[in-house]
Parts: structure tokens; C-alpha cells; sequence
């Protein structure tokens, strides 16, 4: 009895600590699954212009006429000649690929999709170091939280009736999947 | 108290920040350690005797792999001539956003010869940008029959061989 108390304390506690980071790598974990589908950290839209011919001019002359043309009004941070015919122009979050001399322009905006882009920095464990330790204690806490979770109830509703049957089929579902895909 | 404070908040702001020569950023993976690059253009001119040395290459970020983060173009603004700097997906990310800024970036130069169906793609992605429409769309030939490779559009290719450097470290001017 006082084991059980102990079990569910524990639950209860490591329940609550993690909540806040389980919603966080749930939500991240939807949106990476579908990472052929769309880009998960990331808005990237494009859009096609027509500047019209442009003259044969040096880099930065030409990137002033681009930008000019286009009516930015913005230092770019910096501008290549990737080919006699390409150009690119690099502005923030925002990039321009040229084509010349036609002057067709595939103008790239960039932004961090709100709140996602956290998410997933951190599921993804992208910034590495002390992050590396923190995932890992949830991933413990996580170890505890199933362990304990299938001890607080006993009798009928618990390991001796319905909790085992959806454990096993808990555990079924990844075994099957596996046994049907990779042997 | 507040010095203690004071401290710790310098420290963990300078943890981050690499330094390669002059450029001065946030360092990826090991970082670079190398103190000299080889010029992209030397590294291009001859790439058979550079395979399986490790390098170090300077330049400005033209391409990052969109989704993954798990590649890099870095080329030379002056020549045009880029190099992609691949990376274990996961292992390194390359923040997308970080295009058009300065890099410094090292790694094991190496040579992936291209199938056929891959030489076939990259071909028609050529003529395509000849014509102005793909240096228009962006990179159409990874989708095209390129993600075993991932060298993208702009790794040249010799002999049906493009080269392409297998990154360790990077440092990105913020």
C-alpha cells in the first residue's frame, strides 16, 4: 500500500514536470513526421518577377539596378555572380536568384514558422550540448512515467484485467508494424 | 553577486561564438580548425588530387538544404565557384536563414560518381538554367532523381563525378 502511494506520487509529480515539454515534442513530432509534405520550421514562399532586360554590368552595379527595380530599399549582405547568367542577392530573410539578361527574378522570403521553429529546435535537439543532458532526463522521466503509470490502479481496471490487455496491445501495434515491414 | 551574474551571462553568450581568421560566429559541429583554406577555385581546378584530404573552404553561403539543414553551398563571391559541404543529417544543422552570410567551413573532400539517370537529370536542370528558367525556379534537379546524392544543381561535374566536401565543422558569421 504504501508502495502504491509511492508509485502514484511519483506519477503524479514527474506527470506534471514534463507535461509543458511532452505537449511541446508532441506537437513537433506531428509536424517532423510530415516533413515530405511541407517544411516544419520554416515558411519559405517564392515569388516570380519580370524586371525586364538587364544590362551587362559589374555585381554591384547590377544588384543596385535589381534592387532599384524592384524597390528595396535595403543593404544587402551580400551579392554573387554565380554564373554569367545568375546572379543572387542576399537581403535578410529574403533572397533574390536573377536571371540574365532576361531579368526574371525568383524572389525568396524566409521566416521562422511561429512557435514550430522552437519546437522543433528543441525535439530535434538541433542547438546540441546542455540540451543533449536536459532530453535525455525527460527521456528517463518519460521511463518512469510509463513504469509507474501501469501500477497505480490494481484489480480489475489494472494489470489484472483491462490494463493488461491494452498494454499488450499497446505493444502489439509497433511489433506488428515491424514484423509486416521488416521481415 | 551581480559580477557572479555578470559573468555567467558573458561566458554563455561567448560559448557559442567561434572564431576562423577574421570571421567571427556561431560554430557548427567541431568547428573549423584548419588555419588556412584552400581557394574553391584550386580545390575545382585538380579535385582528384584533393580527395580524401581534409580541407577547409572561406566563402558565402548560397544554399541550405530547405527542410534538413543537413547541406551547404559555400562559394567563392569572387570566382562564383562553390563547393557543397554535406553533413549527417541531424548531426549538424545549417540554419536555412543563414544564406548570404560568410562561412568557414572544413571537412574530407570527396568524389560521388553519379548514375546515369543522375547525369541524365542534372543535364536537363543545365539547359533549363541556360534557358533562365531554373536559375529562375530555384533547384529543380533534386527533385529530379538527386536525393541519394543531395550535391545539388550547382556542384560541378567532371566525368560524371561531382565533388563535394563531407563536413565536420563550420563556422557562420551571424
Amino acid at each position: 500500500m504504501r508502495l502504491r502511494r509511492l508509485i502514484i506520487a511519483t506519477h503524479r509529480d514527474v506527470g506534471y514536470f514534463f507535461a509543458g515539454l511532452t505537449v511541446i515534442y508532441a506537437v513537433s513530432g506531428v509536424a517532423v513526421n510530415h516533413i515530405e509534405d511541407w517544411n516544419p520550421s520554416y515558411a519559405v514562399r517564392t515569388e516570380l518577377k519580370e524586371l525586364g532586360p538587364l544590362p551587362e554590368a559589374p555585381t554591384e552595379a547590377l544588384a543596385d539596378e535589381v534592387l532599384r527595380r524592384l524597390a528595396i530599399d535595403e543593404e544587402p549582405t551580400s551579392v554573387v555572380r554565380m554564373a554569367p547568367h545568375q546572379l543572387k542577392v542576399f537581403l535578410d530573410h529574403r533572397n533574390l536568384t536573377v536571371s540574365i539578361p532576361g531579368g526574371t527574378v525568383a524572389d525568396q522570403r524566409v521566416r521562422r514558422r511561429f512557435a514550430l521553429f522552437e519546437a522543433n529546435f528543441l525535439h530535434l535537439n538541433t542547438g546540441k550540448g546542455l540540451w543533449t543532458w536536459i532530453a535525455d532526463l525527460y527521456a528517463v522521466g518519460l521511463m518512469v512515467l510509463a513504469c509507474t503509470g501501469i501500477f497505480i490502479i490494481s484489480g480489475k481496471k489494472g494489470l489484472g484485467g483491462r490494463g493488461r490487455w491494452l498494454l499488450l496491445a499497446g505493444l502489439a501495434i509497433p511489433l506488428a508494424y515491424l514484423i509486416w515491414k521488416a521481415w | 553577486m551581480r559580477r557572479t551574474v555578470a559573468a555567467f551571462v558573458i561566458v554563455t553568450a561567448m560559448a557559442g561564438l567561434a572564431v576562423a581568421g577574421e570571421l567571427t560566429g556561431t560554430a557548427y559541429g567541431s568547428g573549423v580548425t584548419i588555419a588556412e583554406p584552400t581557394p574553391i577555385a584550386t580545390l575545382l581546378a585538380k579535385p582528384e588530387g584533393f580527395v580524401g584530404q581534409k580541407v577547409r573552404v572561406d566563402g558565402v553561403i548560397t544554399g541550405v538544404c530547405e527542410k534538413r539543414g543537413c547541406w551547404m553551398q559555400v562559394t567563392d563571391p569572387d570566382t562564383g565557384q562553390g563547393v557543397r559541404i554535406k553533413v549527417e543529417d541531424g548531426v549538424i544543422v545549417f540554419p536555412y536563414e543563414s544564406m548570404g552570410h560568410r562561412a568557414a567551413a572544413e571537412g574530407t573532400f570527396e568524389a560521388v560518381k553519379l548514375t546515369p539517370e543522375q547525369v541524365a537529370a542534372r543535364a536537363a536542370a543545365a539547359k533549363e538554367a541556360a534557358a533562365g528558367v531554373a536559375a529562375a525556379a530555384g533547384e529543380p534537379c533534386e527533385k529530379a532523381g538527386e536525393p541519394a546524392v543531395k550535391a545539388g544543381c550547382d556542384a560541378p561535374v567532371q566525368n560524371d563525378t561531382i565533388y563535394l566536401i563531407r563536413g565536420t565543422g563550420a563556422v557562420i558569421q551571424s
